[in-house]
C-alpha cells in the first residue's frame, strides 16, 4: 500500500530531514495514531472524530513549534466534555460503541500527555488496543493490511523510544521492528492455528443484534438503520443453474403477534415439538447451494426458502445444531460467532402449512384492539364491497394489492417516524415506507378482513453479478414480506415491496439510501470503473475469508484429523499447542547451551588458521595477530609461502581497517585455504 | 541483586560470597549468558496485561484477526526477549585506567565496549548506587566497532578509591525486558588531597646550596642556554624560533631552574595555625599546584621524609601522590 512512505514524506516536505528527533519521533506516532483512528470515521460520531483530529493536529502543532505541553487540568476539562459527549450521543459510557469513543477520544488525549517514558509506553499500549477495536467493525483483508501497518508503526515508534543515542533513522527503527515480528511469526501461526476456539466467556453480544434485520422482532422505522450496513451478510453459490433475484427469499424470523407497536415471533418451538406430516409439499428439482455465512451473532440460519430438514437437503453442521421451526425457520442452538460454511438444497417451488383450518391459525388474524381503527374501518368498508363480501384469501389479497398499485405509495428509505396508530398514518394518510411498512400494514389489513397472514423477516435477492461464483447478500438485502394462508393450499408468499417498488425485489436490489455528496460523485464518474475495482476486491476477501478469517473450531479438529488424531477434542487442541510451546522452549534453551560455548567468530577463525598453519609445520603461537603468522611463513616457508603470508596480511589489515569499513570478509577462509593447499604441495 | 534485604547472618554471608564469586573484580568484562540477568520491565508486565484484554476482547467478540493480532503481539514480545539478552550478549567492555583526581572534582571514567557481532544499540551505563547516577550514560556500538561512554564519580576524601559496581542494561528493542549485568571493576581510582582554597602565599623561596640568587619566583625567564625538550616542559619552556630551525624541539634552561629551591614542608604547613591533618595536606596540595604553575623548583618534606627539589608534570604527580597517600 505504501512502499515507501519515508520517500513519499520527502518528496513532500523536505524539510522533514532537519526536523529536531523528539519533534519527528513525534509526528510519526501521530500519523501511526491517525492511521488506526481513520478507519473509525466510518461509524464514531462525528464529534468524536473532529476532537480526535483536532487534538492530533493541535499536538503536532505544539511537536513542531517545540512548544510545552498543555496543562493537565486543561486535559482533564477536554476528557470532562468529552465523557458528557459520549453520554450525550450514545446514552451510555459501557457497551461497544461508547468504549470505542472514549478510547478514541483518551488516545487523542494521551498525545498531550507524552511527558514521561510511562506515558509514551500507554500511548503504545492503548494503540495496541485500538487497533483490535478496528476488528469489532470490519475483518476484511482491506482492514487486516492497513492495520498491519499501524502495528508495524507503533511497534517502529516503541523501538524508537528506546533508541536513545542520537538520531537513529526511521528506516532502521523499522526494520528492527518488521525483524521482531517475522521472528514471533512462528509463534503466531502455532498459537492462531492451536488456541483452542471458545465461546464468548460473558454475553456481549447485545451490541451487535441490532446490526442485522433479523433480530426476530420489528418495529416500524427500526430497519431504516440497516439500509446504511453495506457488510456482508452471506454468500451463496449454486450448483448449476442460478434462479432469478425476485426468486430468492431467504428465510428468517417469522412474526406473528402484532401488540400495536412491535411484531414478536410464536413462542419457542424447539426441534421435539412435530410438525405433521404432509404439510410440505416439495415441487419440481431440487437446488443445491453452497452457503458462506458471517458471524450475525443470531440463533439463527437464512437458508433459501424452500430448506427442508432432509438428511439430503438440510446442512450439515458441526460445531453448531440448526433444526428446523414449524414455521419453517431454521434455529440454532447458539448465536452464529464464526463463519460457517455448507451445503444445502432447497425447493423453490413448494407448498407448506396446513390445508384445512385449523385452530393454530386463529393467532393468525388476531390484532390488538385500540390500535389502527381508520385501518380496521377501512377494511371493513372493502369487506362491504359486494364483489368481495365472500371472496376467498387470494381474492382479498389481490383486491389489497390493486389498493397499493393505485394508491400513491411511495417506496423510501427516508419515511420518517411514525406514531401510536402506525398502520393508520402509513395505510391512510403518508404512504411513506420500505418493506416492512408494507409488510406490517398489509398484515394488519389482511387480518381485518380475518385472512390468517404473518409477516416473514429474511433476505431477499443478491448482488447483480457473481464474484467468484459467490453472489453476495448483504445487510442492506434484508427484507421483510407477507404469507396469508389460503384454503387448500397452505401459506402463500406475497411481497406488497414488489406491488409498489417492482425494481426492489425483482433485480434484487440492496436498500440503498440517498448517496452522499462524494460517493455520488465518484459513482457518476464511473460505475463500471467502481463495480470492477470492487469486485476484485471482494474477490481477494472472499479467498481471505475463506482461508484465512474462515478458520474456526471445526478447521481446528480437521487439522489434528490431518495430524493423525481420532476424534479431536479442544483438550487435544490444548495438548498440542502446549507440546509445541514446550519444544520451542526446549528448543531455545538448547540453543542457549550451544551458544555459551561459541566464541567471538574472530576467534574461532583464528584458532581455524592457526590449526592449519601448524599442519604446514609453522609454529604459531594462539595470541599471535596475523601479521605474525604471515612474518612466521615467510620464515618458515620461504617464497613457497609468499602467497598465504599475503592473505594474513590481507586479513590483518581488514581487522584493523578504519571503523566504518567492513570486517573480514566471508569468503576469506576459502582463499586461505587454497593458498595453504599450494604451500603443502610444494 | 545486592538490594535485596537480605536476612541477617550466615546465609547473608553466604549470599554475599556467591555474589562476589559469581562476579569477580576486573577490568575487562565480558557478557555471557552467566553474568547477564533479564526480567520483564513494569511496562513489560503493562502490555502482558494488554494482551490478556485483547485475548478475551477476541474471544469474546469471536474476531479472528483479533486472535491474530494478540498472537504477532506476543510473538513479538517473546521474540524481544532473545533480542533484549542479544544486545548484550558478546559485548566486551574494558575500563580506560582512570587519571587520579583531587578529592571534590569529578573523576572520569571511560568504558570501552566492544562489538563482536551486528549493530547494538541503546546500552545504558551507570553506577549501581542511584544516588551516583540519575541517569544512565547511553550510546550505541555499530557492528564490529567499539564505542565508549563515560561515568564520572566524585570522590570525597584523599586516598585510593575502589571503583563502585556498574550496571549495564539496556531495554532495547521494546523496553518490555530489561537485561543487565552487574560489573565490578577492578581498578582504583587515586585522589589527590583538596587544594586549599583560597591559597596561603608560598612560603620564601631559599638559595639552593650552589647558588646565591634572590627569590624571583616566576621571573627565571634569562635564557642562560637551551637543552632538549622534555616530556613535562611546558610549552613556555620551548624556544620555538630554534626549535622552527633546527625541527628539534628545544627549551630554554634559566639560571632560576638551577639556583632557586623551595622546600615545602608538613611543618610549615600545619605551623600556620592548622591542627587537622587533612587541612595541612589540602594545603601542601595548593602550594605544589601553584609551585608548579610558576615554575619553581620544589621539594617536599613530609613527617620523616623528604623528597629533592625538581620541577615538571612527574614531579608533581609524585608529590601530590605521596600526599595522597600518606599516613
Amino acid at each position: 500500500m505504501e512502499m515507501s512512505p519515508f520517500k513519499l514524506l520527502h518528496r513532500a516536505w523536505p524539510g522533514w530531514r532537519h526536523l529536531p528527533r523528539d519533534s519527528r519521533d513525534t509526528l510519526f506516532l501521530l500519523c501511526v495514531i491517525g492511521w488506526t483512528i481513520l478507519p473509525h470515521l466510518a461509524h464514531l460520531a462525528p464529534w468524536c472524530m473532529a476532537l480526535a483530529a483536532l487534538m492530533l493536529f493541535w499536538r503536532a502543532q505544539l511537536a513542531l513549534n517545540n512548544s510545552p505541553l498543555p496543562s493537565r487540568w486543561a486535559v482533564a476539562a477536554v476528557l470532562l466534555v468529552a465523557a458528557a459527549l459520549t453520554l450525550w450521543s450514545e446514552r451510555t459510557l459501557l457497551g461497544k460503541e461508547a468504549g470505542v469513543t472514549m478510547l478514541v477520544v483518551l488516545m487523542s488525549l494521551k498525545t498531550l500527555e507524552l511527558r514521561a517514558r510511562r506515558d509514551a509506553m500507554v500511548v503504545f499500549f492503548l494503540g495496541f488496543f485500538l487497533v483490535l477495536t478496528n476488528f469489532l467493525y470490519s475483518q476484511s483483508l482491506a482492514t487486516a493490511a492497513a492495520m498491519l501497518l499501524s502495528v508495524w508503526g507503533l511497534l517502529t515508534a516503541l523501538v524508537l523510544a528506546h533508541m536513545p543515542v542520537g538520531k537513529p533513522a526511521l528506516r532502521h527503527a523499522g526494520g528492527v521492528a518488521a525483524r521482531a515480528a517475522l521472528l514471533g511469526t512462528p509463534l503466531m501461526v502455532t498459537l492462531f492455528l492451536l488456541f483452542p476456539r471458545i465461546g464468548p466467556l460473558w454475553g456481549v453480544p447485545q451490541d451487535a443484534a441490532g446490526k442485522t434485520g433479523l433480530s426476530g422482532s420489528m418495529q416500524m422505522g427500526a430497519m431504516a438503520e440497516i439500509a446504511n450496513d453495506d457488510t456482508i451478510a452471506f454468500r451463496i453459490r449454486f450448483d448449476g443453474r442460478t434462479p432469478p433475484p425476485e426468486a430468492m427469499y431467504f428465510r428468517g424470523p417469522v412474526l406473528t403477534r402484532f401488540d400495536g407497536r412491535e411484531w414478536t415471533r410464536q413462542t419457542y418451538s424447539g426441534p421435539q415439538v412435530s410438525r405433521p406430516r404432509g404439510e410440505l409439499l416439495l415441487l419440481g428439482q431440487p437446488l443445491r447451494y453452497q452457503m458462506t455465512l458471517e458471524p450475525s451473532r443470531l440463533a439463527l440460519l437464512p437458508l433459501l426458502e424452500l430448506t427442508p430438514d432432509r438428511a439430503d437437503a438440510a446442512p450439515q453442521l458441526e460445531s453448531i445444531a440448526a433444526w428446523q421451526r414449524s414455521d419453517l425457520q431454521w434455529q440454532t442452538d447458539r448465536p452464529v460467532t464464526e463463519r460457517l460454511r455448507f451445503e444445502a438444497s432447497a425447493w423453490l417451488l413448494h407448498r407448506h402449512g396446513p390445508r384445512q383450518m385449523t385452530l393454530g391459525l386463529r393467532d393468525h388474524v388476531a390484532l390488538p384492539p385500540d390500535h389502527n381503527p381508520r385501518t380496521l374501518e377501512w377494511a371493513a368498508a372493502l369487506r362491504r364491497q359486494p364483489d368481495l363480501a365472500q371472496a376467498d384469501p387470494r381474492t382479498l389479497v389481490a383486491a389489497v394489492l390493486d389498493h397499493l398499485r393505485r394508491g400513491d405509495y411511495v417506496y423510501t428509505l427516508e419515511p420518517g417516524s411514525y406514531g401510536k396508530n402506525a398502520v393508520d398514518e402509513f395505510w391512510l394518510d403518508r404512504k411513506l415506507g420500505f418493506c416492512e411498512h408494507f409488510a406490517a400494514s398489509m398484515v394488519v389489513v389482511l387480518r381485518a378482513l380475518d385472512v390468517p397472514s404473518r409477516v416473514v423477516t429474511g433476505y431477499q435477492g443478491t448482488d447483480p453479478s457473481a464474484v467468484d461464483g459467490y453472489y453476495i447478500v448483504r445487510q442492506s438485502n434484508a427484507h421483510a414480506w407477507v404469507e396469508y394462508w389460503q384454503p387448500g393450499e397452505g401459506w402463500v408468499r406475497v411481497d406488497p415491496t414488489a406491488t409498489v417498488s417492482p425494481d426492489r425485489v425483482v433485480r434484487g436490489t440492496a436498500l440503498v439510501p440517498r448517496p452522499g455528496l462524494m460517493a455520488g460523485a465518484l459513482g457518476s464518474v464511473s460505475p463500471q470503473l467502481l463495480a470492477r475495482v470492487r469486485s476484485a476486491l471482494e474477490a481477494a476477501n472472499n479467498r481471505w475469508n475463506q482461508w484465512v478469517m474462515n478458520y474456526s473450531r471445526g478447521q481446528q479438529f480437521r487439522l489434528l484429523e490431518r495430524l493423525g488424531v481420532s476424534a479431536p477434542t479442544w483438550q487435544d487442541l490444548a495438548v498440542a499447542l502446549i507440546s509445541l510451546l514446550c519444544a520451542g522452549s526446549l528448543a531455545a534453551a538448547g540453543w542457549a547451551l550451544w551458544d555459551r560455548h561459541r566464541q567471538d567468530p574472530w576467534q574461532r577463525l583464528q584458532q581455524r588458521v592457526r590449526k592449519r598453519l601448524l599442519q604446514l609445520k609453522v609454529p604459531v603461537q594462539p595470541h599471535d595477530p596475523p601479521r605474525t603468522r604471515a612474518r612466521r611463513v615467510r620464515e618458515h616457508l620461504g617464497p613457497a609461502g609468499e602467497p598465504l603470508a599475503q592473505s594474513l596480511e590481507a586479513l590483518d589489515r581488514s581487522r584493523y581497517a578504519k571503523p566504518g569499513r567492513p570486517g573480514f570478509a566471508r569468503g576469506w577462509w576459502k582463499g586461505f585455504a587454497e593458498s595453504a593447499a599450494q604451500a603443502g604441495r610444494r | 541483586m545486592s538490594a535485596i534485604a537480605l536476612p541477617p547472618g550466615g546465609l547473608r554471608q553466604r549470599l554475599r560470597s556467591w555474589w562476589l564469586a559469581r562476579h569477580p573484580a576486573t577490568d575487562t568484562w565480558t557478557l555471557n549468558q552467566h553474568n547477564i540477568y533479564i526480567l520483564p520491565t513494569k511496562s513489560g508486565w503493562a502490555f502482558g496485561l494488554t494482551l490478556l484484554v485483547m485475548l478475551v476482547s477476541s474471544i469474546n467478540y469471536q474476531l479472528n484477526l483479533g486472535y491474530v493480532l494478540t498472537f504477532l503481539l506476543s510473538g513479538s514480545g517473546l521474540v524481544s526477549i532473545y533480542l533484549t539478552h542479544g544486545t548484550l550478549r558478546g559485548l566486551t567492555l574494558h575500563l580506560r585506567p582512570a587519571a587520579p583526581v583531587f578529592a571534590g572534582e569529578p573523576a572520569l571514567l571511560e568504558v570501552v565496549m566492544s562489538n563482536p557481532g551486528s549493530a547494538r544499540h541503546g546500552v545504558g551505563l551507570r553506577w549501581q548506587d542511584r544516588a551516583r547516577s540519575q541517569h544512565n550514560a547511553w550510546c550505541d556500538i555499530p557492528a564490529l566497532g567499539q564505542a565508549s561512554a563515560s561515568l564520572s564519580v566524585v570522590p570525597a576524601t584523599r586516598g585510593w578509591h575502589a571503583l563502585p559496581t556498574l550496571v549495564v542494561e539496556t531495554r532495547f528493542p521494546f523496553g518490555l525486558f530489561r537485561a543487565w549485568t552487574h560489573w565490578r571493576p577492578a581498578s582504583a581510582v587515586l585522589v589527590y588531597p583538596k587544594p586549599e582554597q583560597p591559597m596561603l602565599p608560598l612560603p620564601p623561596v631559599q638559595s639552593a646550596p650552589g647558588g646565591a640568587a634572590q627569590a624571583h619566583p616566576g621571573q627565571g625567564s634569562e635564557l642562560d642556554g637551551v637543552r632538549a625538550w622534555r616530556r613535562d616542559d611546558g610549552l613556555r619552556l620551548v624556544v620555538w624560533k630554534k626549535a622552527a630551525r633546527s625541527g628539534q624541539l628545544v627549551s630554554r634552561e634559566t639560571t632560576a631552574e638551577n639556583s632557586r629551591e623551595l622546600w615545602l614542608d608538613w611543618q610549615a604547613a600545619a605551623g600556620a595555625g592548622l591542627a587537622d591533618v587533612e587541612a595541612g595536606l589540602s594545603r601542601l596540595a595548593a602550594w605544589l599546584l601553584a609551585a608548579e604553575r610558576q615554575g619553581l623548583v620544589y621539594g617536599l618534606r613530609l613527617g620523616g621524609q623528604q623528597f629533592a627539589p625538581d620541577r615538571g608534570n612527574a614531579h608533581q604527580r609524585r608529590l601530590l601522590r605521596e600526599l595522597a597517600l600518606w599516613k
